[in-house]
């Protein structure tokens, strides 16, 4: 080993250190909150019964499993959702000024727009007092705004769906243009030159080329809307909940009891999304060594 | 079987100052293979695009088989165009790739795997069917594309620049593979390349394309002693160019009285060019030739290993004269000499 490595490791050291603290000591003490760990109320002992708590006590498991349950069908149905949408209109549009318009519109202003405001103007728009039910109530569409379906703050996550949908389906629009600018139209002439109609070139060419970027960012968008916390806590209801908002709640309780209930629901689902970028590094190293 | 026509093809795009293919004419007969032959940029993946359908001409007609190709859509046309850069589907292995056509009519699994066993025979490339492209070399590759693009048995096969990404003796290999399948399965081909001697070496005729318009069809030995203009001539090594007047069925060139035997005297125009190969001219320091005899003088000599080139000043004309070998022992720089330009081997030029 070299001097030169040496003084790279040991000028890198103050930064790693600070992140090392910051993350794995934040996470670390978590940890030892979710197992009880409480000293500011005296708890000192060690047990896994906050865990228990949260996913079987006759008090918290149905509001856990069916709040599971609803986090996958959301984040699933969105990311699927948002994916088709993002690839038939980066499809359909790509070649067009259009599509390089609305490609530079949506990076300079739907990507950085906060979830929470997605969120508001969701409310503002979908909402059975939003836009669209006063418009179909003033044409005669429906009698009352109360009559428009409830896709706001309903019990099937309609509302969250629709604004991750919004936002994410920005997000896969943007990698996707970008894929398919620089796979260029070549593939597409050859095969079809080779004798694929439209509907072969899509299946047989278009989507295998996409398809590894399109699943990579996939995996990144689910466990983001996994584990965020605004959207679902403003369009959401109050059961079934999903898991981080849920959490919060426990933070919210005045009992500190509750805190490590909180906290071992926060590191559940910090596992899941761990997992899930985990799996996403070995595919994307996978790809790399491939190459 | 297969006999394309191009009529009066026409290709404009936006921004440039001329069409990309400029009123082209020709023929293809049935089995031959043809190369369009043009620098870069002169349209000649243009014209391809338009015979596979992936480019609509905005004039003129394309037949096969005296049957219009362009109301058919590229996927149903039986024409199949091997890129320049392969492409082989990254996604599949091998066998897959070769067998892509015959999926994509619905043929069924095992006479598609039989069909790709021949072909990969066919391209001296049994054995790697289970390869992905990445784990082949250019030249496989290369096999490879070729063989997907015949297992459909294409009416048409057009192959753009198929030699131009490969070295120097994979690209002799490729060349003599390329005639051989042509010849045994006897299909119809335009390969495109601008690399005039590949040209030579594989067509039965070339195309040769400049700035978007056919400056001459014809076959390569035509190119060498019978081209039709001027930048034909240049672009297969003619270096003499001779300006004359055609007057009263007589020949009166700036060297002098001309006598001329060219199939194409009848088509000569009253201003023309002659020219003649190196190789033609006959030089001799006594002794004066019986017909098309002028005197003139050794600018250079320059001995090359195969063969000696002399440049000769003839009325301030710069000609040159290639022999073989040493040449002629006694002809040096500066001396005065009689040329001859063999009737049979002038060949008169309209522009
Ligand atoms: N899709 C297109 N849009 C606009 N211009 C084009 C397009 N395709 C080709 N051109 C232009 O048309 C001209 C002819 O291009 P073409 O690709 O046919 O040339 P080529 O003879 O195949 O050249 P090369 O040997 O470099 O492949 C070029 O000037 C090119 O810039
Ligand atoms: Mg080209």
């Amino acid at each position: 080993m070299g001097g030169e490595r040496l003084k790279i490791i040991l000028s890198l050291t103050p930064p790693l250190l600070i992140i090392i603290t910051l993350f794995f000591g934040g996470i670390f003490y978590g940890f030892l909150q979710s197992l009880g760990y409480q000293p500011a109320i005296g708890k000192y002992e060690l047990n896994f019964s906050a865990y228990y708590n949260v996913m079987f006590s006759e008090r918290y498991a149905k509001l856990f499993w069916s709040g599971l349950a609803l986090n996958l069908w959301v984040s699933f149905a969105s990311t699927f959702l948002a994916a088709v949408f993002a690839l038939f209109g980066a499809l359909a549009i790509r070649k067009t000024f259009i599509g390089k318009t609305l490609c530079n519109f949506i990076y300079s202003l739907n990507l950085p727009m906060p979830h929470l405001v997605v969120a508001v103007g969701m409310i503002f728009v979908f909402s059975q007092s939003g836009l669209l039910a006063r418009l179909a109530a003033q044409i005669g569409m429906i009698s009352s705004p109360g009559d428009f379906p409830v896709l706001v703050k309903d019990k099937y996550g309609f509302g969250i769906i629709l604004a991750y949908i919004w936002k994410e389906a920005a997000f896969f629009f943007i990698i996707l243009m970008s894929v398919l600018q620089s796979l260029g139209e070549n593939f597409e002439e050859l095969a079809q030159s080779l004798g694929a109609n439209r509907w072969q070139r899509f299946r047989y060419v278009i989507l295998p080329l996409v398809m590894p970027n399109l699943f990579s960012a996939s995996i990144i968008v689910f466990a983001f809307s996994f584990g965020a916390y605004e959207v679902p806590a403003l369009l959401g209801v109050i059961y079934p909940q999903m898991l981080p908002v849920m959490a919060f709640e426990f933070f919210l309780n005045p009992d500190l009891n509750a805190r490590s209930e909180g906290m071992a629901l926060s590191i559940i689902i910090a596992l899941i999304v761990m997992i899930l970028v985990v799996f996403y590094f070995w595919l994307t190293q996978a790809k790399i060594r491939k190459d | 079987m297969s006999e394309l026509k191009i009529q009066n093809l026409v290709k404009n795009f936006q921004g440039m100052d001329r069409p990309a293919v400029n009123n082209v004419n020709l023929d293809i007969n049935s089995g031959q293979l043809v190369a369009f032959l043009g620098p870069s940029g002169c349209g000649k993946t243009t014209i391809l695009k338009m015979i596979t359908g992936l480019f609509q001409p905005d004039n003129g007609n394309i037949t096969l088989d005296n049957e219009s190709l362009l109301p058919i859509p590229t996927e149903k046309r039986g024409v199949v165009m091997v890129f320049q850069n392969y492409l082989l589907f990254p996604y599949m292995n091998v066998n897959e790739n070769v067998g892509f056509a015959l999926k994509m009519k619905g043929v069924d699994k095992k006479t598609i795997d039989e069909r790709v066993k021949e072909m990969l025979d066919l391209v001296k490339l049994p054995d790697i069917g289970l390869r992905k492209p990445k784990q082949l070399s250019g030249g496989q590759q290369q096999r490879v594309a070729l063989a997907r693009a015949l297992i459909a048995s294409p009416r048409l096969l057009l192959l753009d620049e198929p030699l131009s990404n490969l070295d120097a003796h994979l690209r002799d290999e490729m060349r003599e593979l390329i005639l051989t399948i042509q010849q045994k399965l006897n299909v119809t081909t335009i390969f495109v390349t601008h690399d005039q001697e590949e040209a030579v070496l594989l067509a039965d005729k070339i195309a040769l394309i400049f700035d978007g318009e056919l400056q001459n069809y014809t076959s390569p030995k035509n190119y060498y002693e019978k081209p039709k203009n001027i930048k034909a001539a240049k672009f297969f090594g003619g270096v003499n160019f001779v300006k004359a007047d055609f007057t009263d069925n007589k020949i009166q060139s700036e060297i002098g009285f001309c006598e001329y035997e060219g199939d194409n005297i009848s088509n000569l125009n009253k201003k023309l060019f002659l020219t003649i190969r190196p190789e033609n001219i006959k030089i001799s320091k006594n002794t004066e030739f019986d017909h098309n005899s002028y005197q003139g003088e050794i600018t250079s000599v320059i001995f090359s290993g195969t063969h000696t080139r002399y440049k000769i000043n003839v009325n301030n004309v710069n000609l040159e004269c290639s022999l073989q070998s040493v040449g002629i022992d006694n002809i040096k720089e500066s001396d005065k000499v009689f040329i001859h330009l063999p009737k049979d081997k002038i060949w008169g030029m309209n522009d």
